[in-house]
């Protein structure tokens, strides 16, 4: 057992970052759909720039692509975590308690990943740790 | 401020985990135990691929919650979602956003993520190690 977890320990930094990059093009995705219509989702057609669904668009696309660059990581995640929690409790949860029924697992796991990567920061392949780099 | 949110860091790991645990523990107990009752998991058979991936949940997702074997059993998981993905989802077109398959995904990466970070210091794991 020790040895398989020294194995998969070893990969802890860069995993960090893939995960960080994952979870950002996913939100980054629904930030895109949202105002670019692409790719079109009909629930998301009539989606308006100034509206609640509007704004929560653009933290997606803007912090999502932030999160996939890797800068500021910490931010940008904060910001996208607090969001994910308001989506779940305006979106989900008054559609009943538990998560798998009212469609709130999504959110659920947004929100605590992006809770996990203010207090992890980017990982060794993000622009923060370049810019770190370099001064 | 960095300094503060990095000594938080563990912790925060121990809490995504428990999270993850408990929404992967969902699906499993959807699937074999009939709560909470999907209709989509209304006749899922113990001995088929629904069934197995439905074990794999509820047993990984119980031990995640505790905290116990973290690794291997994240890894695990993360391989399960990964096929699921590639399965149920991929087929049904390249976007995640309209197959369905956003949530396997994150899922797929939380895992493979808690495999490699292991499980923090609220576990069963890291009281283990102290003993």
């Amino acid at each position: 057992m020790d040895k398989i977890n020294k194995t998969l320990a070893a990969g802890e930094p860069i995993v960090l970052s893939i995960f960080r990059i994952m979870t950002g093009l996913l939100l980054f995705q629904f930030g895109v759909a949202k105002l670019l219509k692409f790719p079109a989702v009909p629930m998301f057609e009539k989606v308006e720039v100034l509206s609640l669904f509007g704004v929560a668009a653009m933290f997606e696309l803007v912090f999502g692509g932030l999160l996939i660059l890797g800068l500021f990581s910490r931010l940008a995640a904060f910001i996208l975590c607090g969001e994910m929690a308001v989506a779940y409790f305006i979106g989900h949860f008054p559609k009943g308690f538990i998560p798998l029924l009212n469609g709130g697992n999504l959110a659920i796991l947004f929100c605590f990943s992006c809770l996990f990567l203010t207090c992890a920061g980017g990982g060794p392949w993000s622009l923060d740790a370049m810019m770190r780099g370099k001064r | 401020m960095n300094e503060t949110l990095e000594a938080w860091t563990p912790r925060a790991l121990s809490l995504l985990r428990i999270v993850a645990g408990l929404l992967i523990l969902q699906h499993g107990m959807a699937k074999l135990i009939g709560f909470p009752a999907v209709p989509a998991f209304a006749n899922v058979q113990p001995i088929s691929m629904l069934g197995l991936a439905g074990v794999l949940e509820l047993v990984g997702g119980a031990l995640l919650v505790l905290g116990l074997f973290t690794r291997p059993v994240a890894f695990i998981l993360s391989g399960e979602m990964a096929v699921a993905y590639f399965m149920a989802h991929a087929t049904k077109g390249f976007f995640p956003l309209l197959n369905g398959g956003t949530l396997a995904i994150m899922y797929c990466f939380a895992f493979l993520y808690l495999s490699t970070a292991g499980a923090g210091p609220w576990s069963l794991d890291a009281a283990m190690k102290k003993a």
